[in-house]
């Protein structure tokens, strides 16, 4: 199981969405990829499509309009 | 117990509202919208007021521009700020925004990543800018008015945004991943 971390402060939508996609590809099973973001709407969107995934997804607020989505690839 | 872990302040204050709550509130506005001042919803025609005003204080001239040579839209330019409706709903969703990011404790002001960044926000603009004056309107003001006021070019301008769209996430991918 690794850790990975990805970056997205700055990036508007719908950036933070697409580079997830394309990291969770690369991603095992097991690991799990903290994404950083600061656009309230990749709060909402990016957390969405990793649940229609069916990946566990968690969302913690770490500043004032900053949060980590931390993904874990289930399957 | 603290403000921030109370269910009602978080639904309301600090998360995003579900979009059927979004929905028929901007109905139910742009209806007592329509009723109070007769006209619907719309943005970027007085953006490009902001503008032309910008430009006439640093001595721009403005007569020969063709899209002044509308009376109406002459009138809309020279009606005082604080006495112009779409100033001041402008204004009202600046000020709206920034108290409602404020109040959740979700304001900030984001680092500028990379030149390309720059120039991709300066570029679009324009682009986006000069499209809400050949469509005659923006997302606001030729979709969702035009659509509420069963106008078909309402349902076009829809069609083609989604168009624009695609093709823009396109390049998207290309040039900015």
């Amino acid at each position: 199981m690794v850790e990975y971390r990805l970056d997205c402060l700055g990036e508007a939508c719908p950036v933070p969405l697409l580079k997830t996609q394309k990291k969770m590809a690369e991603l095992q099973v097991g690991d799990i990829l903290v994404v950083e973001v600061d656009h309230s709407c990749a709060m909402k969107n990016v957390p969405e499509w990793a649940r229609k995934e069916g990946y566990n997804v968690e969302i913690e607020e770490t500043g004032d309009g900053e949060w980590d989505i931390y993904i874990e690839k289930t399957k | 117990m603290k403000l921030e872990n109370n269910k009602y302040f978080k639904a309301v204050v600090k998360e995003a509202w579900p979009y059927t709550v979004g929905a028929v509130l901007l109905a139910l506005l742009n209806i007592s919208l329509f009723i109070v001042t007769g006209s619907a919803w719309g943005i970027s025609g007085t953006l490009l007021n902001w503008g032309a005003k910008l430009y006439q204080a640093v001595g721009g001239q403005l007569q020969n521009w063709f899209y002044y040579s509308d009376p109406a839209r002459l009138r809309a330019l020279e009606t005082p700020f604080f006495s112009h409706g779409g100033s001041l709903m402008n204004l009202g969703i600046i000020v709206g925004a920034f108290l409602a990011s404020l109040a959740a404790s979700q304001f900030k002001i984001r680092k500028i990543k990379s030149v390309r960044q720059v120039i991709a926000a300066i570029v679009g603009g324009l682009l986006m800018g000069y499209g809400t004056r050949v469509a005659f309107g923006c997302n606001i003001g030729a979709f969702f008015s035009g659509v509420a006021s069963f106008s078909l070019h309402g349902w076009i301008y829809g069609i083609f945004i989604f168009v624009g769209a695609w093709i823009g996430s396109k390049l998207l991918v290309k040039y900015f991943m």
